[in-house]
């Protein structure tokens, strides 16, 4: 094969870019990033956005309309819920039109609900878009995937496997290139062409396609149609090629399209003119197979008639007319009306909660101020610890401002701990606290020694001979120990935390916050985070900042339930530095030339809360003033009771919790299922999560928001020039729409774009999970994340933005940033604001601001 | 070829979205160029209308500024891979003459 140009090489490059759109980058599990999987479809209506991923990866976009009937039998959704998302989407005229079936007079609206409610359902989503050997040799096609899942796990292998790819080094397409033609699988016409393969991808690429006969104006589609058979590993390279370097998807898709070339040209079945696509699969019966033909208007007006018992008596113009008016509303669009009326029930709910007066100032300095991450967990965590004393908290990004790179007092490779839409600026380092030097070397003795312990008994476990003695030599203890997680979870994670705490000592640290950010950037911080969160006064003796991170066990998607505005880890080293920031003098000195004054007698204090077992841990307490001592051990009271108080109303819904006769009880529940190896539930995380409220603590204080919401606090009277807001509404909202998308598309479509179910995962080269031993990696969250058997818990809504600021600042943003044009633009989001907490709530529309409309009839 | 005791080669500038920042990194190396230098949160008014500079927590969403230098030879190259990048998104792209001072650095 004679190589291409360069030009043509740069060319297929940009089309493999091109058609890679669609999909976003999936972050390795060990830093699982929640993200939007449509992501890549933000620039259009979020309906059609649905319709194209349908299209695409076979997707469904909303809950079956099944489903949403039931929850309408439940009385989750009501009529008049779907009345007001049709007025919404313009149909209230249509709704007050009067016709006829027979002799029975109806209106719009009633034809329309009957339709939703009883309406033939439309047809499940299929590829339509399919790969060469899709259409002609199904058997092709598998095989395909087969061993592009097969080489994209051997070179992405993290260390588990026993057998190394050789030539990683080199990148992907260099390795498979040399060790593909070997596979003796393979018929020997096919190993005998990948063996001639060429050097570059791209000319691979551009051979391939012409061997497949793919026309130029037909070369994106098939990309797309490879791409999307197995969105997890495509959407896996593409993060690997954008992070890391040695694995793109040109190369990819060459691996990919010369195996179909070479083996549908070496097919027997293909030669011999048979094609094994089964009937459903094929494009004719409709792309896919679940497809179906879509009811026409005057079909479904007919069915109406017939569930009436009107089908002996309605004339056939009476049918027309019905038919015409249905028209308005096609099949396609119900699901998304369903959608918007759900939606609709909770955010009219939530929106008379916080019509209501602000709480009023607070007269005398609050005992401490609690800040937490803005996940929608910490919300319970605050709503209890205000009501056991004089207590104020403040929502801010959990990684309070600081992008890090951080090393801990092991060393080994940095963390990042900051959003992922960041890179991190600042190096921090752990290291011993002066005169804690003995300790931190024993500490690391002892984390060593266990690690060296651990790794031991799995390399032992895996060797070919080693498990027999291993048996022998530690058999009569791994099975008390086994016996004794799962049996008794609660009191061995108690054994294994106090030996954990006997081999490796709590060492005091530092952390190297001088030598990694310049007193430039120390002052800017200080300035910017105090804006964002509103907190330029009224500073109480301690100011607590709470990053979070979950304990859970035998769980490979730990990262998803830390902190994601920390790229999925613990946050305590983020609180740390900000607190370490905030307590420097020479900060304050610049802060109070910047009219934010931080009295001396203030100390701001990092903590960490554990949201699997609702415990704060308040971190460098030791440098606490004295003077202030007596206040941090009644606040450290209130935060076991306040966590106590949440782990009593987590039971509720935790599967198989007991119904806790205490505080206490609920409290030794979660933990005792925190370290429990065998527990698929350890937490909810965020699931439920709704909305996201911008504005002072007053307006939701006192409220009871379920843990459904993200809380990010905002004083606009501070915010002289917007730029905090701007900063809010393009980052910790960003991150609040990838989480609500993260965990709508899991719920609506697991198979897809969620991982399935726990049960049958296999952990893949520490990137991901494989649902069974092979196949795609899966993109989302796992079953168990969003539902107990087979009732959702997560209710799949998209994120409703509360704002409460000038409308013409907010519209001054929108204008300006193109993000939230799209988000608020293409309804990913939905916003709602009012500049003071006295006004209504008003609905951002493509007509302007409109009252927040609670009803067709009326206003609220 | 000299001016001032300079070496003329090709200046390509692209601005785009952070998003498709790494698509124009991966073009500019796939083509032979053996750097750029980039700026992140550039702001200005175009098509579009005006966009946003520096956003202090997303790099993401804000425009970015790439800039390469490369010799003749790669400038058909880099021009095609990026044409078609270019139609389908909201950037710009500007190709210049430039002169530098150590051509090999760019070779």
């Amino acid at each position: 094969m004679a190589p291409e140009s360069a030009p043509a090489r740069a060319r297929i490059r940009s089309e493999v870019n091109l058609a890679a759109r669609f999909l976003v980058p999936l972050w390795p599990i060990e830093t699982f990033i929640a993200v939007n999987p449509l992501g890549g479809l933000e620039d259009r209506p979020f309906a059609q956005a649905l319709a194209l991923a349908g299209e695409l990866l076979g997707a469904r976009g909303t809950l079956p309309e099944s489903e949403f009937r039931a929850l309408h039998a439940r009385g989750r959704i009501t009529e008049q819920d779907l009345l007001g998302a049709l007025a919404r989407r313009g149909l209230a005229g249509v709704a007050e039109e009067r016709l006829a079936l027979g002799e029975r007079a109806l209106t719009g609206a009633q034809l329309l609900l009957y339709d939703l409610l009883h309406g033939a359902p439309a047809p499940a989503p299929a590829r339509a878009n399919l790969m060469s050997s899709e259409r002609r040799a199904a058997h092709v096609a598998d095989a395909v995937d087969a061993q592009s899942a097969k080489w994209c796990a051997a070179f992405l292998d993290a260390g588990q496997a026993r057998w190394r790819m050789p030539g990683r080094e080199q990148g992907f397409y260099a390795a498979w290139r040399r060790l593909a033609w070997r596979d003796r699988t393979l018929p020997g016409a096919v190993r005998r062409a990948l063996r001639e393969l060429p050097q570059s991808p791209e000319d691979a690429l551009l051979g391939a396609l012409a061997s497949l006969e793919v026309p130029r104006e037909g070369v994106r589609e098939q990309l797309q149609a490879h791409l999307a058979r197995m969105p997890g590993w495509a959407s896996h390279v593409r993060w690997r090629g954008e992070h890391v370097g040695d694995f793109d998807l040109a190369s990819y898709l060459a691996m990919r399209l010369s195996y179909e070339a070479q083996l549908l040209a070496h097919s027997d079945a293909v030669a011999h003119g048979e094609r094994d696509v089964p009937e459903a699969c094929s494009p004719a019966a409709g792309g896919g197979g679940a497809g179906g033909q879509e009811p026409s208007s005057y079909e479904r007006a007919l069915h109406i008639a017939g569930g009436l018992g009107l089908a002996g008596e309605t004339r056939v113009a009476q049918l027309v007319g019905a038919a015409a008016l249905l028209e308005q509303l096609p099949v396609r669009e119900r699901a998304v009306v369903w959608l918007e009326a759900y939606e609709g029930h909770y955010r009219d709910e939530l929106v008379a909660q916080l019509q209501r007066p602000a709480r009023p100032a607070r007269s005398a300095r609050p005992a401490a101020q609690l800040v937490c991450c803005i996940d929608a967990r910490s919300e319970g965590l605050r709503r209890h610890l205000e009501g056991l004393g004089e207590y104020d908290t403040l929502g801010f990004a959990g990684f309070f401002a600081v992008a890090i790179r951080y090393r801990d007092l092991a060393g080994g490779a940095p963390s990042a701990l900051c959003p992922v839409l960041l890179s991190p600026g600042n190096e921090i380092s752990e290291s011993p606290r002066a005169g804690a030097e003995r300790e931190a070397a024993r500490a690391l003795a002892g984390r060593a020694a266990l690690a060296g312990a651990e790794e031991g008994f799995h390399v032992a476990k895996d060797d070919m001979l080693a498990p027999f003695a291993l048996a022998e030599a530690s058999g009569w203890l791994a099975a008390p120990l086994a016996a004794g997680r799962t049996l008794a979870p609660g009191r061995f994670g108690s054994l294994r935390a106090a030996l954990s705490r006997r081999a490796v000592p709590a060492a005091p640290t530092v952390l190297s916050v001088r030598e990694g950010f310049s007193f430039q950037e120390r002052a800017l911080f200080g300035e910017v985070a105090l804006t964002m969160m509103g907190l330029t006064g009224g500073f109480a003796p301690l100011v607590v900042l709470c990053g979070h991170g979950a304990s859970t066990e035998n769980n490979p998607y730990e990262a998803a339930l830390d902190c994601g505005a920390c790229g999925g880890n613990r946050g305590a080293p983020n609180a740390r530095v900000a607190a370490a920031i905030l307590n420097g003098p020479d900060v304050r000195d610049h802060l109070r030339t910047k009219g934010i004054e931080i009295p001396h007698d203030t100390w701001f204090l990092a903590a960490e809360h554990d949201t699997a077992t609702d415990t704060v841990e308040l971190l460098d307490a030791e440098l606490v003033p004295e003077a202030r001592r007596g206040a941090l051990a009644a606040l450290g009271e209130d935060l076991r009771e306040a966590g106590a108080r949440l782990s009593a109303e987590r039971c509720a819904i935790l599967p198989g919790a007991p119904a806790p006769s205490s505080s206490a009880q609920a409290s030794r529940h979660v933990h005792a299922r925190s370290s429990d190896w065998s527990q698929v539930f350890p937490e909810w995380g965020l699931a439920g999560n709704a909305a996201f409220i911008v504005g002072p603590r007053a307006i939701t204080e006192g409220l009871d928001l379920g843990r459904r919401a993200f809380l990010h606090s905002y004083d606009a009277t501070v915010d002289h020039d917007g730029a905090a807001l701007e900063t809010i509404l393009t980052a910790p909202l960003v991150v609040a729409q990838w989480i609500n998308c993260q965990y709508y598309f899991s719920s609506v479509e697991p198979a897809v774009l969620g991982a399935g179910t726990k049960t049958i995962h296999n952990v893949v080269g520490a990137i991901g999970v494989l649902a069974g031993h092979n196949g795609d990696l899966q993109l989302g969250l796992p079953w168990q994340s969003l539902a107990d058997g087979e009732r959702l818990v997560h209710e799949p809504m998209r994120l409703l933005a509360l704002v409460q600021a000038p409308l013409a600042r907010i519209d001054e943003l929108i204008a300006r940033n193109t993000i939230l044009q799209r988000l608020f633009g293409n309804g990913w989001v939905a916003l709602a604001a009012r500049e003071r907490s006295e006004e209504p709530w008003l609905r951002h529309t493509d007509h302007g601001w409109q009252p927040w409309l609670t009803t067709p009839e009326g206003t609220q | 070829m000299n001016h001032d005791g300079l070496s003329r080669m090709t200046k390509i500038e692209v601005v785009v979205t952070g998003a498709d920042a790494p698509a124009v990194r991966e073009l500019f190396a796939s083509a032979g160029a053996t750097g750029f230098t980039s700026l992140s949160g550039v702001s200005g008014l175009g098509h579009h209308g005006f966009h946003q500079g520096r956003l202090l927590f997303n790099d993401q969403a804000a425009l970015e500024l790439l800039i390469t230098v490369v010799g003749e030879e790669k400038v058909d190259t880099l021009l095609a891979g990026l044409r078609p990048l270019l139609a389908e998104s909201s950037g710009v792209m500007f190709v210049s003459d430039t002169y530098v001072s150590r051509p090999e650095y760019f070779a």
